[in-house]
């Protein structure tokens, strides 16, 4: 997409989130993202942006989509969290396996959700759901996105992955510390309709998840944005000892510093040119962790006032760090970059 | 010189350990953070049997530590109900005293510090709230925020300006007991909290409320001096709050990894996560010789500002690194059990009593003005 193309498109983005999201983003984080909401995102074309045209989708291209992701991060995570996992998760494992059910999803008519801990580092152990020939029972948990209609899940044994459509309760699980607005959930599973996607579960989870680097760095820098915009607005008004806070050297010159690494990691990521994968994951290893430090400074700067959600900046540091887990593989992230940096297997030990 | 605590600091760290096993579970954890409920049956029970006891410091250093290294919200909830007791203590009348602390020692009575306005926390000599003399009476107006214990308290030592500032802005500040059930005071608890949720916080506002005059702790017009020695006592109290949320987050990473070990995944345990525990346990180990070495001063009367604050913001700034790495350590089963929350809960040791860029000052200007005096 050309840059003037994506200029525009990320003008509709923010027209459309201080329209439909800026006074909601308290409820959101409390309440989750409700129905209405969703039906927003599909009518505006952004729940299924990355999906292409001949399954609902507005089947924008990839630059195009980063530019989504991004501004819809910078207001609320959670959104464009939904966002990818729609567009890009989901419907790249479903596919031309079910156009019916990514159509669903695209338009808002149907949620979806991907239990993909199996393969996100800190997992003990994984209870799956049991396939019987005939039906899928049990219970699933930390799935992402707690209350779908479809999910996508691996089976316990056979470690094959299925789309589930239909037949599913879900709990909402205790985690509150990110991406409130959407939620993590367990699902009790008992259906007898349900497709199989591939046979190797796991495999196909990572593959998909690996391909997502830049996706994910623009959800970081989304978040780093946010908070940054928040923090430079603050530090300019608040004043302490009589001076605004953004006149003391260590608050401008890391504000400053940060806001650098943030524009860098922005003209990296919005670069077409950039088509090898080791570049794309070198941009998503250093936006996770920009992300974490300017949520991390924008709270601190904010005192009292970044510790209680009414200034919504504690939201970035909690989903920070989600992102970094849930959406992430970091140490799998530095092996596959060592590998490439070195040219064979290391950083491994 | 000698690193082992006496036999009886021994003893209370261990009683405190129990009772934190045993009172304080990550199920009921979990529950009050969520709620963001006060646990006060657990107040109640740590003053009953003698686990809060603010009369031996030591004890009470090492017993917060081991409170907060089980829950950091439960274990504040449980021993900060004297929260500004020793402006009292040190300065107040034999009549206040009698009043006052008799009942926040032995748990009756909850108290609160109040401080901070929305208009400032870092600039103490910045507060507005005003208390004019009248008679026998204080007439208090203005407002207070983030107050721990703010809905909860019977009676708050407040920072107020009885004066004004003749030139120097710390000039003119009082510090006075108000008790909080005087007309016109009125409390809003705030939610929403990113951590520490079993605590109470809230707003005060005060539109003339009639103090006592005789409310006035020490002299008029010394409460900065008054709020600023106590807070060279209370960082001591803040920094083993941290240490505990340090060490807790350490247990977890170690019994996690020990996990992994047992089921045969000791691969995973890779030199980078190695060499995080060692880097955590170092600052752990680093944070609690600062903070024994700060209060061996204070607890012996001989107060070291510059030691105090290290030891805050060290051990503040350990609680934070200990707990993000804890959670990218232990990845799913971290974000998804107590880990997050301690996580959470870290965030505000680098926060209140005084942020780490205050603390950093205050380091910089006590170690500027020895040199300059020549020590
Ligand atoms: C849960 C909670 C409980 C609390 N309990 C109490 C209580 O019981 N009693 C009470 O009185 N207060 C309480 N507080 C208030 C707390 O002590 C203040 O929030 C804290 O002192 C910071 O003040 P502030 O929020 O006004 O931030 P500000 O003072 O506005 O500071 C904002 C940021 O600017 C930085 N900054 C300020 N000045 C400088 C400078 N010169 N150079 C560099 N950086 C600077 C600060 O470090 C901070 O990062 C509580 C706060 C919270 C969140």
């Amino acid at each position: 997409m050309p840059s003037e193309e994506q200029d525009i498109l990320k003008s509709a983005v923010q027209e459309f989130a201080q329209k439909s999201l800026l006074n909601n983003l308290l409820k959101l984080e409390r309440e989750g993202i409700d129905d209405s909401m969703v039906r927003a995102l599909a009518t505006q074309g952004f729940l299924g942006s990355r999906i292409p045209e001949k399954y609902g989708g507005s089947g924008i291209d990839q630059s195009g989509y980063l530019v989504v992701l991004e501004e819809l991060a910078t207001f609320s995570p959670s959104v464009s969290a939904l966002v990818m996992l729609t567009s890009s998760v989901f419907a790249q494992l479903v596919g031309d396996m079910d156009p019916e059910a990514v159509r669903r999803v695209a338009s808002g008519e149907a949620m979806a959700s991907v239990a993909f801990d199996s393969i996100l580092e800190g997992n003990t152990t994984v209870e799956g759901l049991k396939e019987s020939g005939k039906s899928m029972t049990g219970e699933r948990k930390h799935i992402l996105n707690a209350n779908p209609d479809y999910l996508i899940s691996e089976a316990e044994g056979s470690g094959f992955l299925y789309l589930i459509k239909g037949g599913i309760e879900t709990k909402e699980e205790d985690q509150i510390l990110s991406f409130r607005g959407i939620k993590l959930g367990t699902a009790r599973v008992n259906c007898s309709t349900y497709v199989k996607l591939a046979d190797n579960g796991k495999k196909r989870l990572a593959e998909v998840m690996d391909s997502l680097d830049l996706e994910i760095s623009a959800i970081a820098l989304g978040i780093s944005r946010g908070a940054l915009q928040k923090v430079i607005e603050y530090t300019k008004v608040r004043k302490t000892f009589d001076k605004p806070l953004k006149d003391y050297g260590p608050v401008a010159s890391t504000i400053s510093k940060l806001m650098s690494e943030q524009r860098v990691l922005e003209m990296a990521l919005h670069n077409q040119e950039i088509e090898e994968e080791k570049e794309k994951l070198m941009i998503k290893v250093l936006a996770v962790d920009l992300a974490k430090r300017a949520s991390k400074y924008a709270l601190q700067f904010h005192g009292g006032y970044g510790y209680i959600e009414d200034f919504g900046v504690e939201k970035y540091y909690r989903d920070a760090m989600g992102l970094s887990i849930l959406l992430q593989r970091s140490r799998s992230d530095n092996q596959r970059l060592a590998k490439e940096i070195f040219g064979e297997k290391s950083g491994y030990l | 010189m000698d690193f082992d605590f006496p036999e009886d600091i021994v003893i209370a760290r261990q009683k405190a350990s129990d009772f934190a096993k045993k009172e304080i579970k990550p199920e009921d954890a979990r529950v009050y953070d969520k709620q963001e409920k006060f646990p006060d049956d657990l107040r109640k029970k740590a003053f009953e049997l003698g686990i809060v006891d603010y009369t031996n410091p030591w004890s009470m250093l090492v017993t917060i530590e081991e409170l907060c290294r089980a829950d950091a919200g439960m274990g504040i909830a449980a021993t900060v109900s004297l929260f500004g007791a020793e402006v009292i203590m040190l300065f107040g009348s034999d009549e206040q005293k009698q009043k006052y602390l008799g009942s926040v020692q032995t748990g009756k009575k909850i108290m609160g510090l109040a401080v901070t306005e929305s208009g400032g926390g870092s600039d103490v000599a910045g507060i507005k709230t005003t208390a004019k003399r009248e008679g026998d009476k204080f007439i208090v107006n203005g407002s207070k925020m983030f107050i721990t214990n703010g809905s909860i308290a019977d009676f708050f030592v407040m920072l107020v300006r009885t004066s004004s500032p003749d030139g120097k802005r710390h000039h003119g500040l009082s510090t006075i007991v108000v008790e909080a059930d005087l007309p016109g005071f009125t409390k809003n608890k705030l939610s929403g909290k990113l951590g520490v949720r079993a605590t109470n916080t809230a707003e005060l506002i005060l539109s003339n409320v009639e103090v006592p005059a005789g409310n006035l702790i020490g002299e008029e017009g010394k409460g900065f001096y008054y709020i600023m020695t106590f807070f060279n006592i209370s960082r001591a109290y803040v920094a083993a709050q941290a240490i505990g949320i340090a060490q807790g987050a350490l247990d977890r990473i170690l019994s996690h990894l020990g996990n992994l070990a047992k089921s045969g995944r000791s691969e995973e345990i890779t030199e980078e996560i190695q060499f995080l525990v060692a880097d955590i346990a170092t600052r752990v180990e680093a944070s609690r010789l600062l903070t024994y070495k700060a209060a061996s001063f204070l607890f012996q009367f001989k107060p070291n500002p510059t030691l105090t604050s290290m030891a805050k913001a060290y051990a503040s700034e350990t609680a934070v690194f200990a707990t993000e790495k804890a959670l990218e350590i232990t990845g799913v089963s971290g974000i998804t059990g107590d880990l997050e929350r301690f996580f959470r809960d870290a965030k505000i040791m680098e926060i209140w009593e005084g942020t780490s860029e205050i603390e950093k000052l205050i380091i910089s200007r006590n170690l500027l003005k020895e040199a300059s005096e020549g020590n």
